[in-house]
């Protein structure tokens, strides 16, 4: 490994990059696009549902509950209906989630010590977002009876019951539960290997492509000269996508890392030495930028999408699939994000991660230059 | 006159076997010190792949090969730092200026970083690319990228230069002028192994061999193979020998 013949291939291929508008949009703008689209559109809180309310009570304590409803952060009456039809259509357009129904008499039966059922309709179309909001709405219903019945007690003068448990809730590492705070390490991590993988798949394709990989055989340099001389300016064009990322997460949704930031430079630099030899035993593989970009896609993209526990828990996946995630990089960079910008976790507890990813580095390191030499280098 | 040098290429025996395919059948043949030594034969005939392994890219599969005093099977980075090539397919860096790709040989040949300045004048100069140095390279004539292809394999002034079909979709007068270039580089001492498909420019070597299937049909100075082939007939010249020579073998 002879650091001139390195710094000339470094050069020739930052060369390559700053003339190639493709690869620099490429660079730059998907982590951009990626960051603004996943962190706004795709949030996987559920707030402000959207609910309507037929009530056919019209007593002051029926326009209570509704106005309490209005009034929680979690659900929005968006409309007050007068009739059933109405509230089926509201349901079956998706203009409305959910539906508060409360039946004529049902004050006269609470205050005649009867049971005063409401209905409540929910569109579980989506039931990841119908069982978060069944839930709220079975803890909203719960509380309101609370404070009936204390209303109740503290009329008639009687002391507080306490319910004999209370669970007291304490959320830890993420304590306002945002969605946000969980998907950051999730681009990052994506971003990472399109820019790592994909950039680099085309690299060695290329010079197939152009006839000037004859050249470099030609010439004394080694598989490791080669490999490392290219890999230098994606590496440093990864590194700089992390902080742009992590910059703005923290200007954008206000997502503030707890723990190291150079532990965190560390971790991406090991994840992104796997992505871009990925990429470049891709590039060898393929020998054309076309294949190469969409076995990219194929063999980063989507896995680190959707094996690495972004956005499906790998818990719920079947055993096969769980075992596929193991080799997945991105699923251990973003455990390890995870737990630094969360957990402030360091090294000690997070040491089987950055082993794994450095374990795939070291095969893939092996099979790119196992590559080069049969092709004669 | 020509024993008297020493042998720069040495091949003895030299096969190299695709699975059951021979591309190179058991060939031997020398090259002595600078010596414009013509390699002729058509697409598929092995020639390429002798290339390759002279070059130290191909590992041969038997035989013996040395290239400057250098091993063909166990000094393969040795041969390819002793050597300069210049492909059939462009070797140059297109989006890049011709400074830009003389910095790269510069570097990938371990010159010592304080003859740089020297070597990339020396380089422009040879080339004669002084007032196009920061253009791009794809937008030079495709006479001066070959000239600045072949400066880029002399820069470190090699012991061997290897020629693989430089000159195709040059001009004629480019192509004089090039074999000029190269007749001087010759008489300097170094050694220019040559391959083309113009048989014109093939009599500008001393010594030709010519290869077909993977064997060697012909070897001697364009005359000599001339006669031998075509004997009794004046007006022949190596283009009816080497179009002779291959239908010959080919039956």
């Amino acid at each position: 490994m002879n650091p001139i013949k390195i710094q000339a291939i470094a050069r020739k291929e930052f060369y390559h990059l700053i003339r190639d508008f493709r690869s620099l949009y490429l660079a730059f703008a998907i982590p951009l696009f990626l960051i603004l689209l996943f962190g706004y559109a795709l949030s996987l809180d559920v707030d402000n549902i959207k609910t309507v309310a037929m009530d056919h009570d019209k007593t002051s304590l029926s326009r209570d509950l509704i106005r309490k409803l209005d009034a929680s952060s979690y659900f929005n009456v968006i409309r007050h209906l007068s009739n059933t039809k109405e509230v089926t259509r509201y349901l079956e357009h998706g203009r409305a989630t959910m539906a508060i129904v409360i039946p004529p008499g049902w004050t006269k039966n609470i205050k005649a010590d009867r049971e005063a059922p409401i209905q409540i309709l929910l569109d579980g179309s989506d039931p990841n977002f119908a069982s978060i909001s069944l839930g709220y709405i079975t803890k909203f219903v719960g509380e309101y009876n609370n404070n009936l019945l204390f209303d109740f007690l503290d009329r008639k003068s009687l002391e507080k019951i306490k319910p004999p448990v209370e669970g007291q809730i304490r959320v830890w590492f993420n304590e306002n539960l945002e969605s946000r705070n969980f998907i950051l390490p999730g681009i990052i991590a994506i971003i990472i290997m399109i820019v790592g993988a994909m950039l680099t798949s085309l690299v060695i394709a290329r010079e197939y492509e152009n006839g000037t990989m004859e050249t470099i055989f030609s010439l004394p340099i080694g598989a490791g000269e080669f490999l490392t001389g290219k890999a230098i300016p994606y590496f440093f064009i990864g590194l700089a996508d992390v902080l742009i990322a992590v910059l703005m997460g923290q200007a954008l949704f206000g997502i503030i890392m707890k723990s190291s930031f150079w532990l965190m430079v560390l971790a991406s630099s090991i994840y992104l030495f796997v992505a871009l030899s990925l990429g470049l035993l891709i590039s060898i593989i393929t020998k054309s930028q076309l294949v190469a970009n969409q076995y990219a896609v194929l063999v980063t993209y989507l896995p680190s999408l959707l094996l690495s526990d972004f956005v499906f828990p790998i818990v719920n996946m079947p055993k096969v699939l769980q075992l596929i995630t193991y080799i997945v990089p991105a699923r251990y960079y973003i455990d390890i994000l995870n737990g630094l910008y969360l957990r402030n976790l360091g090294m000690a507890h997070q040491w089987p991660s950055y082993t794994a990813l450095i374990a795939m580095f070291i095969i893939l390191a092996f099979m790119n230059l196992l590559a080069l030499k049969r092709e004669g280098m | 006159m020509t024993t008297s040098r020493p042998d720069t290429i040495f091949v003895k025996d030299l096969e190299k076997k695709f699975g059951q395919f021979v591309a190179v059948d058991r060939i031997s043949f020398s090259v002595k010190k600078g010596e414009i030594f013509g390699f002729l034969g058509p697409n598929g005939s092995g020639k390429s792949t002798t290339i390759r392994m002279l070059c130290g890219i191909l590992t041969p599969t038997s035989g013996q090969g040395f290239v400057a005093g250098h091993d063909i099977y166990t000094e393969p980075e040795k041969i390819k730092q002793s050597i300069g090539y210049m492909s059939q397919k462009f070797s140059l860096y297109e989006d890049l200026t011709p400074f830009e790709n003389i910095r790269f040989y510069l570097g990938v040949y371990k010159i010592p970083p304080d003859q740089w300045e020297e070597r990339m004048e020396w380089t422009i100069d040879t080339a004669r690319l002084s007032d196009v140095r920061n253009r791009l390279t794809r937008d030079l004539p495709p006479g001066w990228r070959q000239r600045l292809a072949l400066g880029c394999a002399l820069l470190h002034k090699p012991d061997i230069l290897f020629l693989d079909e430089p000159t195709s979709g040059v001009d004629p007068l480019t192509r004089r002028h090039f074999w000029e270039f190269i007749g001087q580089l010759a008489g300097n001492g170094m050694t220019v192994f040559a391959t083309t498909h113009y048989m014109d420019e093939a009599h500008n070597c001393e010594r030709i061999v010519m290869i077909n299937e993977g064997k060697i049909v012909a070897a001697g100075s364009p005359s000599e193979i001339i006669s031998e082939t075509i004997p009794g007939n004046p007006d022949a010249d190596l283009k009816d020998a080497f179009i002779k020579l291959m239908s010959r073998s080919n039956n």
